[in-house]
């Protein structure tokens, strides 16, 4: 009976020592399914990912950021704050000198052993993993929750709903889903696949994915661009900023595909696509006039 | 046998080898404790370092450089050694740690290993170290007798064999490179360029495998220098050369896997830090081999210091650095000595 007794007034005493800890501190499960513990006002947190720091300006908590890595450079604010590696390669020494009492990571993207070592040592990690646009707005608000501006997240991811749904709107009366080869490089050519945000955004735009498939960024050459003779061909900025022409040139090679002979090279800026961040809508509401001028006479063009 | 006084020339070179570059060593020790990628300045890593400073800082000291640095180390005195018993072994200046295939084996093992979503340790660790034990098994089996090993390295057999074995590999790990997606790309590009960043201290008793193969190959160094003169003279003197090259191809392979599984390829090291010791101190494998481990880990230590402070976007792999390094340097000792 002593035993138990003691047994019992031992473990009461770790639960109590336990929840003195957690005081100032909640328990999450994050989009990678992890249990995490984050504390109730995160003050110095450090974006693992150009994406999340975007995120966090947009709800207006920079005050909270300490860190972030390279290529964070959207808004222009975000380029003054100190680096900690790129998003792939993370400088963990970095990281943990700059003392932040929470981290948030992205799981594609993000090398799993940096999270893991970071938590081994004493440093909350948050995951997330958007997969598609409606999991971006969903991060939106998590982040909001996360970092103490609940209501400001709601608010924005209200917003990018509204955005997307007029979007949709404007182009569900089409007759017609332009097929669309997007090209995200172009040496070796790289197209998207299925499980891609630009093959979604492709769709809510009233496209068809010329290049849909099981491989997320495929590899195509000219005899098979010939064979799929895309109607519309979107072409993402590349490093350097190169002149139009110079992007297009490589298609003009080939004046029998229909996007020449109708003109239908477009190019659009790659920060808008390649992130999970709410530039997304941005791109959405860039690509829908490429895929459907009709629908977006030149004066409402957003 | 004429007695000799307790310290004689060779005794008093090998003294002053061993305590030149065991202080360097030293010296190479504290400074890659001392300094990282944080900016946090000297004074304060030096501090920290005995016990003063935040404790930010301790836990960088002590979790994440002790760990890399104690890596970075035991990788470079295994590359160096390795490269120096190859060079010995096969007779050939050009021949480094990994000439038997060892580090295709182990790349494919570990790219395979992150493919298939092992986790990073031990799954690719113990992937990569199956893959170069693979490559040891055939190169060892199409060998075949220690008679066949012997002809198969004075006829250059075991070489050629093993040039083969890596470029047969090359193709494999370029294939396995060109289906694999952009996330799990960089994965396998950092293995491929050696990495230290991801050492924790949990994982550093493993390295104590290497020690073993260190204390065989040093108490080989004679017998190395006698199979210098080519096998017949060295059976001549009294040198069991085909037990002793099997046992030395052996040890070493198992050395190098150890370490690569640890640290991914690091190139270059296993090459030159032999040859630079051996335009310093001559051909004599009783100097050569404590002045390749203790330098070897110099060395890599100070490579990865500055693979950690030079600005890159993340940090620098330390593969590039090797050989930025080390091939002027070399081909400054090799201008002088002509000289």
């Amino acid at each position: 009976m002593v035993f138990f007794a003691k047994t019992f007034f031992w473990a009461a005493f770790v639960l109590l020592v336990a929840s003195i800890q957690q005081a100032g501190a909640r328990q999450l499960v994050d989009q990678a399914g992890r249990l995490c513990t984050v504390p109730d006002e995160p003050l110095r947190v450090v974006a693992l990912a150009p994406s999340i720091t975007e995120v966090i300006y947009d709800l207006g908590e920079q005050q909270r950021l300490v860190g972030a890595t390279e290529y964070s450079n959207y808004p222009d604010e975000a380029k003054k704050l100190p680096r900690v590696g790129s998003y792939v390669r993370l400088d963990l020494e970095r990281i943990v000198a700059l003392r932040p009492d929470l981290c948030i990571a992205i799981k594609d993207g993000n090398p799993k052993q940096v999270v893991d070592r970071l938590e081994d040592l004493g440093i909350p990690v948050f995951v997330i993993h958007p997969q598609n646009l409606d999991q971006v707005v969903q991060v939106v608000e998590i982040l909001g929750d996360l970092l103490g501006a609940k209501a400001r997240g709601l608010e924005l991811a209200a917003s990018m709903r509204r955005r997307i749904d007029g979007v949709r709107q404007r182009v569900a009366a089409r007759r017609h889903s332009p097929s669309v080869f997007f090209q995200i490089a172009e040496s070796p050519l790289v197209a998207v696949g299925t499980r891609t945000f630009i093959h979604e955004l492709i769709s809510m735009a009233g496209g068809t994915n010329a290049t849909a498939g099981a491989e997320p960024y495929p590899r195509y050459n000219w005899e098979e661009i010939l064979l799929l003779d895309p109607e519309v061909v979107v072409i993402t900025t590349m490093v350097g900023n190169p002149p139009a022409d110079r992007l297009t040139a490589p298609w003009r090679q080939w004046p029998e595909l229909r996007a020449v002979v109708k003109e239908r090279l477009h190019i659009v800026s790659a920060d808008l696509f390649n992130r999970p961040s709410p530039r997304l809508v941005d791109g959405l509401e860039a690509l829908a006039p490429l895929l459907h001028p009709e629908f977006f006479p030149k004066e409402a063009t957003p | 046998m004429r007695s000799r006084p307790v310290f004689d020339k060779f005794g008093l070179r090998l003294l002053g080898v061993i305590l030149v570059l065991g202080l360097l060593l030293a010296g190479s020790l504290l400074l890659g404790l001392a300094t990282g990628s944080s900016r946090a300045s000297l004074a304060d890593g030096w501090q920290a370092l005995w016990g003063g400073g935040s404790s930010t800082m301790a836990t960088i000291i002590w979790q994440i450089r002790l760990p890399r640095v104690l890596l970075a180390a035991t990788v470079g005195a295994t590359l160096a050694l390795g490269g120096l018993v190859f060079q010995a072994l096969l007779r050939n200046p050009l021949a480094e740690p990994y000439i038997l295939g060892v580090s295709g084996g182990s790349a494919i093992g570990a790219i395979s290993g992150m493919l298939l979503g092992f986790s990073s340790f031990p799954g690719v660790t113990l992937a990569s170290f199956s893959g170069s034990m693979a490559v040891l098994a055939v190169v060892l089996l199409l060998t075949g007798s220690s008679r066949r090993l012997r002809a198969s390295i004075s006829k250059d057999g075991l070489l050629l064999g093993g040039v083969m074995m890596n470029a047969f590999c090359g193709a494999v790990i370029m294939f396995l490179i060109s289906i694999s997606r952009h996330t799990e790309m960089q994965q396998i590009l950092f293995w491929l360029m050696g990495d230290f960043s991801l050492m924790t201290r949990e994982r550093l008793p493993l390295l104590l495998l290497a020690v073993p193969c260190f204390l065989l190959i040093a108490i080989h160094a004679r017998p190395m220098n006698l199979l210098l003169l080519g096998a017949e003279a060295a059976a001549g003197m009294g040198v069991a050369v085909s037990r002793t090259i099997v046992l030395l191809l052996v040890a070493t392979t198992f050395m190098v896997s150890v370490v690569v599984s640890q640290a991914g390829l690091i190139g270059f090291v296993g090459l030159v830090v032999p040859h630079v010791f051996r335009v310093l101190l001559g051909p004599d494998h009783r100097l050569l081999v404590p002045a390749s481990l203790l330098g070897g880990a110099s060395y890599l230590i100070v490579c990865d210091l500055l693979a950690r402070l030079l600005p890159a976007a993340g940090e620098m792999p330390v593969g590039i650095l090797t050989a930025l390094i080390g091939a002027p340097l070399f081909i400054f000792l090799l201008w002088r000595a002509k000289k």
